[in-house]
């Protein structure tokens, strides 16, 4: 067949990104009991990368383009740099 | 003409485009006014002839919306009207009753008008765009019912598409909206509240799913593009614009003591009504480039993507403008607001009721499309129409801007009046504008009168 | 020969599911769907820049009531919403080996995800209205409910979708044209993706 075949991987794959997704969740819970503006780009940091594993792997954009890759994951970078700014400039 | 009532469209549009030039000669009387105060005086104040100015754009705007479903309907349904006859009889019921309330303003004093039509009985009088005597309002309300049983009628024996769905449920919003009109609460807070219902819901609510509808049509007609494509954008179109456009009802809702929140639900969604507007001018743009024939019609296609462009520019761009609270605390109900009015209105609204009269109108004068000499003078009429438009915008842009800094902003603000002696230029060079404008509106007409070599027989 | 690489995204404005060779860029689900979701993706980072920004001008009152929402709820919602995702993506991949009907299940199983979230976002509401707390109670509160319930109803939405697909998949009716099951997963992911930053701005960044 074509690309279709490989666009959303295989269940081993998914089975991967969801345990480290799940993961990456925990550690949001355990480093979130501190606070501050370095530990808050941290979290955006971690949401920025299981973001962009839904995007990519789960929506599959990686086989959807430049176009498409850079409008989500572009979405992605600047809700999260508005945030941080906001939070540094808060702090 | 593939169905024979699709007839009965044609004495709206005519209606519709006879009060469009009474529109815009009370709208010169009233740019008069703002620089010579007692042009007219007391034989014509400004209140009236702006009551008579704006329920002139209100009415036949609805004229040309029923007439544009009289004419689609049928042919979407692919099955004659329901019943010609009795819209034939709303045309008059309609026309007299306009007629009627239009010289009602101009002749008695609003108060005697008031008491004489009932307004003790159940008071709905006196708010901006809904000033129409109570008896006025019960006949807009019958003609409504009767229209929309016409239509549902005709649509419930014959094919159900999707786009004579989404104007039939723009049309059933805009009669359901219009009875928030019969409701007039002592609290001021509630009455600002219920008006925008019927304000705010119809323009950027149920009369966008109108426009979608009535763009939709003519771009299939125009491109032969295949309908099933178009059905998907308009789908997601619609969806946007009622999900923002309703939640959006908060931008009027920051200063009129409603709770502090619409602020931000608000702003937030009203700065995002813009996007159905601009997938609406894409839309269009889209299917014009991937059509499949070439229609005679070229005037109708250019007043398509005009619409597209022009709503945009009206509703999205200069609504986006002033819609943030913060924004809005110091634009409210300033000349920047009467700019965009004017824009979003002649953009959304008149333009796609000039589009469908363009398609169909010839068509309904047993042709395909108008001769090349009367089309050419259509398309003056169009860039006429449209540039003045845009001037009439600008310059009422800058008399606002000014206007909100020198009576909000400024260290020693003026008062309302000195302030606006202050940008009177701007308002001359309107009124000059608006001349143009009138001028083009002329140019229309006569291209309705010139001959020249028909273009294929419909 | 190979259509020049812009022609395929063109011609996804129409209907078009032409299976396209290896290299040549596919976007899973229907253009108009994914133009839906650039909307909705838009709209929700208004809300959050709008957030950020209140928030700066107003730290204690934030904070203070951030304290009293429960981290680990909102955790377990995160996890929940994951679980649905990734077996949303099952469900696809089971559809691409032909075993659409199998895949049913997984998709069963996406749906009772869904579900858990919005019955513990629903507890969660019960017990903040139960405190007596409003859209009009604080600048975060009003955040926080907004926020939340404009997400909760994406929700309700995509389990509305989800359940179409359930439906299809048990018909097998994807199996010539995946696109409407692809579109539906790509809203559902979506709907996954904006709580990827909700959750850490409105429960935990402090
Ligand atoms: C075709 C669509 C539209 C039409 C015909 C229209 C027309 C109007 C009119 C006539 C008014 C003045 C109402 C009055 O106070 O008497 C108004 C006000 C306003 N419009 Fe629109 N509008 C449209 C779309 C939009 C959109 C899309 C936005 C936002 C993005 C918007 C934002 C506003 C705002 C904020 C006001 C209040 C201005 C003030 O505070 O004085 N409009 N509109
Ligand atoms: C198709 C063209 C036109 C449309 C759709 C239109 C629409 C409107 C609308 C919606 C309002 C109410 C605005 C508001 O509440 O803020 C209005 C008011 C007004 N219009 Fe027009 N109009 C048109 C043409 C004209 C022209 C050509 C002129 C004159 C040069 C004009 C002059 C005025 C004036 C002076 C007002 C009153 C503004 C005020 O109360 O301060 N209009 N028009
Ligand atoms: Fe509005």
């Amino acid at each position: 067949m074509s690309s279709t075949e490989h666009a959303h991987g295989t269940p081993l794959r998914t089975l991967c990104l969801w345990s480290a997704l799940v993961g990456a969740t925990l550690a949001t819970l355990f480093l979130g009991e501190r606070g501050g503006s370095l530990m808050a780009v941290a979290l955006l940091l971690i949401a920025i990368l299981k973001g962009s594993v839904v995007a990519l792997e789960f929506m599959a954009l990686r086989h959807a383009g430049m176009l498409w890759c850079g409008l989500v994951i572009g979405w992605l970078l600047l809700v999260c740099s508005l945030i941080a700014f906001a939070y540094w400039k808060g702090a | 003409m593939q169905y024979k009532s699709q007839a009965v469209a044609k004495p709206y549009f005519v209606a519709a485009i006879g009060l469009f030039v009474g529109q815009i000669v009370f709208g010169l009387i009233m740019g008069l006014q703002y620089v010579v105060g007692d042009f007219l005086f007391p034989a014509l104040p400004f209140n009236v002839a702006r009551m008579v100015h704006t329920n002139l754009l209100i009415v036949w705007l609805l004229f040309g919306f029923m007439g544009a479903a009289y004419y689609m309907v049928p042919e979407e349904s692919e099955t004659e009207l329901y019943s010609p006859k009795l819209a034939l009889a709303m045309f008059w019921v309609f026309l007299v009753a306009g007629a009627l309330t239009i010289v009602g303003y101009l002749f008695v004093p609003y108060a005697t008008l008031a008491q004489m039509t009932g307004n003790d009985i159940l008071a709905t009088m006196g708010r901006e765009f809904l000033e129409q005597p109570l008896l006025t309002k019960i006949g807009i309300v019958v003609v409504a019912l009767v229209f929309l049983f016409n239509i549902s009628m005709t649509m419930l024996k014959g094919r159900k598409t999707a786009i004579s769905m989404v104007l039939l449920l723009g049309l059933w919003g805009l009669a359901i909206f219009f009875l928030f009109s019969f409701y007039n609460p002592h609290n001021l807070v509630k009455d600002k509240y219920y008006w925008w219902w019927v304000v705010h819901l119809w323009v950027e609510g149920v009369w966008e799913l109108i426009l979608g509808a009535l763009l939709a049509f003519v771009l299939i007609k125009v491109t032969g593009v295949d309908r099933e494509v178009i059905e998907k954008w308009l789908y997601v179109i619609i969806t946007l614009t009622l999900v923002t456009g309703i939640i959006g009802t908060g931008h009027h809702y920051y200063w009129i003591g409603a709770p502090e929140y619409w602020q931000w639900w608000g702003s937030v969604f009203s700065a995002l009504e813009p996007i159905p507007f601009f997938a609406m001018t894409i839309f269009a743009f889209n299917m014009v480039n991937r059509r499949r024939r070439e229609h005679p019609n070229k005037a109708a296609t250019l007043w398509a993507l005009g619409t597209g462009v022009m709503a945009f520019l009206g509703a999205g761009v200069w609504g986006f403008l002033h819609t943030l609270a913060p924004v809005n605390y110091y634009t409210h109900g300033s000349q920047i607001t009467a700019a965009h009015g004017h824009m979003a209105f002649y953009g959304a609204y008149v333009m796609v009721v000039l589009t469908l009269i363009s398609y169909a109108m010839p068509i309904l004068r047993g042709r395909a499309a108008n001769s090349p000499k009367a089309q050419v003078l259509e398309m003056w009429s169009f860039w006429l129409m449209t540039i003045a438009m845009v001037f009439i915008t600008l310059f009422l842009t800058a008399a606002g801007i000014l206007q909100v800094w020198l009576q909000r902003i400024s260290d020693t603000p003026l008062g309302f009046m000195a302030t606006q002696d202050q940008v009177s230029l701007f308002y001359w060079m309107r009124e000059a504008a608006g001349v143009m404008f009138m001028i083009g509106l002329v140019v229309y007409i006569v291209s309705f009168f010139v001959k020249g070599d028909k273009v294929a027989e419909a | 020969m190979r259509p020049p690489p812009a022609l395929p995204r063109l011609r996804a404005m129409g209907h078009d599911t032409t299976l396209t060779a290896d290299s040549t860029p596919r976007l899973s689900g229907d253009l108009a769907v994914w133009f839906f979701i650039l909307a909705e993706l838009l709209a929700f980072g208004v809300f959050f820049a709008a957030y950020a920004f209140a928030r700066m001008r107003h730290r204690e009152l934030f904070d203070a009531g951030q304290a009293l929402l429960d981290r680990n709820t909102g955790a377990l919602n995160t996890i929940l919403l994951l679980s649905g995702s990734a077996l949303v993506v099952r469900a696809v991949q089971g559809n691409q080996r032909g075993e659409g009907r199998r895949s049913a299940r997984w998709m069963l199983g996406a749906m009772a995800c869904g579900l858990l979230f919005v019955g513990l976002k629903a507890s969660e509401y019960a017990a903040a209205f139960a405190a007596g707390i409003s859209l009009s109670s604080s600048l975060f509160h009003m955040f926080y409910l907004s926020l939340t319930f404009f997400h909760f109803m994406h929700v309700i939405l995509g389990l509305v979708v989800l359940a179409v697909l359930w439906q299809g998949l048990r018909q097998d009716r994807y199996r010539q044209d995946a696109n409407p099951l692809e579109s539906g997963a790509a809203y559902w992911h979506m709907v996954d993706l904006v709580w990827l930053i909700l959750f850490p701005l409105v429960y935990v960044i402090h």
